[in-house]
């Protein structure tokens, strides 16, 4: 891992003949949340459920301050990518990494990492803001971030409602104000388009744009593929629990081909196509 | 630790649904003891024995504190909470650890409430047939110092019951049928073994040994013991199935 190295640099305390040495041993440091590089290093992921491969050696890295879309059809093994990235399911190989550590690793992992799963939910009876209080609480993050971003998504009107009474819209924002509220370095986005008006897709965008340009890492899985071609700037593929494509949109529509067309002919293809496997291997070295 | 259980504690007071479920066990005292008083009529005396069969009554709550302990895990499989419980926590046998603790102290603040109930509503039919209560009957404390303890240990059992079945219908059909229906019928075949099964050591602790059951209990401390061993091994079992099994 280069990144961390190059944080490092900056904790030099020795200095001998001209040259300088890092003396400390840095090895066994957390890594504060503010000092990460916030890449994700997935390296050879594999998942079976008994003889089903969801995912099947998986290896991709995204970068700092792009916005990665991940995308494939129902099926690929996405959420399943996502959820071992985020330690929920243990994978039956290889290994999913956040600054080149387990998601268990993570000191402080709310203010890492903030993640909307499709699969989070909310006690219909608790207010929104009252859910903001207990992830606060939890992550150790303190309690003035509620309002914050109660406001950063539009909800601060609504905070005090119970969560039953929202629309699915607001219960996405809920997710994403509790996904930024440690102001994590790396942001993880399952389908969180889902349910947004017009405007909340555009509010999405420009917010996920701003993050980007800050150096923050964003992934998000998303299927609206139109949505995907405006906001992203890498593409993360899979088919059937195996890597299509990972490399910049731009490359993948170079040709004059629109995302949607290249979508469709990289995930109906067998992974075992040798044009598959030209396009692959290139974009992602 | 203590961030956990103060978390445990912040997302009970935010609901209501747990309250109203522990707010039962007083208006079961409440019923319970009247019931007793009024059915024993004028024939027999309201004597000591008839103040602890009263404040049994508070054992027979943990029904309550069981499922109360089921939602702990099983309620937030049911409204997919977890996630965001083992995103800020991936220690997850902290996250059971904390719940376990919580549970099992408000499970005993439950007993300890319902036991105040209970002896405030027996001491006023007792005042009300003109009978005087008998307040330094070590029998009747005992009663209720075993029922607030079976109230704590079935709270911690139902935190793993909740864990290891994980579907909140499912744990609390379970806990209910095995209550209700199997620990009588499967007791009925295992002849004195049925001593040993949870419900009845609850029963040996906190219930008396009279009238409540026709089966043979085991001694007030085996009853405790007994049931300190499910209260571990549900609490062991909780936490390591909790760390191993994939959540999605």
């Amino acid at each position: 891992m280069s990144a961390p190295d190059a944080g490092r640099r900056e904790q030099v305390i020795g200095t001998w003949e001209g040259k300088t040495f890092d003396v400390r041993d840095h090895s066994t440091d957390p890594v504060p949340a503010d000092a990460m590089s916030g890449g994700i290093t997935i390296d050879g992921l594999t998942k079976r459920y008994g003889t089903v491969t969801a995912v099947d050696d998986l290896t991709f890295d995204v970068e700092p301050g792009v916005v990665t879309g991940f995308l494939g059809p129902n099926g690929a093994g996405k959420t399943t990518t996502l959820r071992m990235l985020l330690g929920l399911v243990t994978p039956t190989a290889g290994r999913a990494l956040i600054d080149g550590r387990r998601y268990a690793e993570l000191t402080e992992p709310r203010r890492a990492v903030g993640a909307v799963l499709e699969a989070t939910g909310f006690h219909p009876g608790r207010s929104g803001r009252d859910h903001l209080r207990i992830l606060a609480l939890a992550g150790g993050i303190p309690g003035s971030r509620v309002e914050e971003v109660l406001d950063r998504v539009g909800l601060a009107d609504s905070g005090h409602r119970r969560v039953g009474g929202y629309s699915l819209g607001m219960r996405q924002r809920l997710g994403l104000a509790a996904a930024l509220l440690g102001e994590p370095k790396v942001l993880v986005l399952d389908e969180p388009a889902n349910g947004l008006d017009p405007a909340g897709m555009a509010d999405l965008r420009d917010l996920l744009r701003d993050l980007a340009d800050e150096g923050h890492t964003v992934l998000m899985s998303s299927h609206v593929l139109s949505e995907v071609a405006q906001t992203v700037d890498r593409v993360v593929i899979l088919a059937g629990g195996t890597l299509r494509y990972a490399g910049p949109l731009t490359e993948l529509t170079a040709k004059g081909e629109t995302l949607e067309a290249a979508f469709l002919r990289l995930t109906s293809a067998p992974d075992t196509d040798p044009a598959t496997g030209a396009t692959t291997a290139p974009a992602h070295r | 630790m203590h961030t956990l259980i103060r978390t445990e504690a912040l997302k009970l007071r935010t609901v209501r649904s747990p309250w109203l479920l522990l707010a039962a066990s007083p208006l079961l005292m409440i019923a319970g003891v009247s019931g007793l008083v009024v059915s024993t009529g004028t024939d027999k005396a309201l004597d000591t024995a008839a103040q602890s069969g009263a404040l049994a009554h508070v054992g027979v709550t943990s029904i309550l504190t069981l499922v109360f302990g089921i939602l702990a895990v099983a309620g937030e499989y049911r409204h997919k909470t977890i996630t965001d419980t083992y995103l800020s926590t991936p220690a997850r046998g902290r996250v059971i650890g904390a719940k376990l603790v919580v549970h099992g102290v408000l499970g005993a603040v439950s007993g300890v409430l319902s036991s105040l109930v209970g002896l405030g509503v027996a001491a006023a039919w007792w005042a009300d047939k003109g009978v005087s209560f008998e307040w330094s009957d070590s029998s009747m404390w005992t009663t209720i110092g075993g029922g607030i303890s079976w109230n704590a240990a079935f709270a911690a059992i139902g935190v793993g019951v909740g864990a290891l079945v994980r579907s909140l219908v499912g744990a609390v059909a379970v806990a209910l049928a095995w209550v209700a229906l199997v620990e009588g019928i499967v007791g009925q075949l295992i002849g004195d073994l049925a001593r040993w099964l949870p419900f009845n050591a609850g029963r040996a602790l906190g219930a008396g040994t009279e009238a409540m059951t026709t089966a043979d209990l085991l001694p007030r401390w085996g009853g405790g013991a007994v049931l300190a061993v499910y209260t571990v091994v549900f609490a062991v079992l909780a936490v390591t199935t909790s760390v191993r099994r994939d959540v999605s």
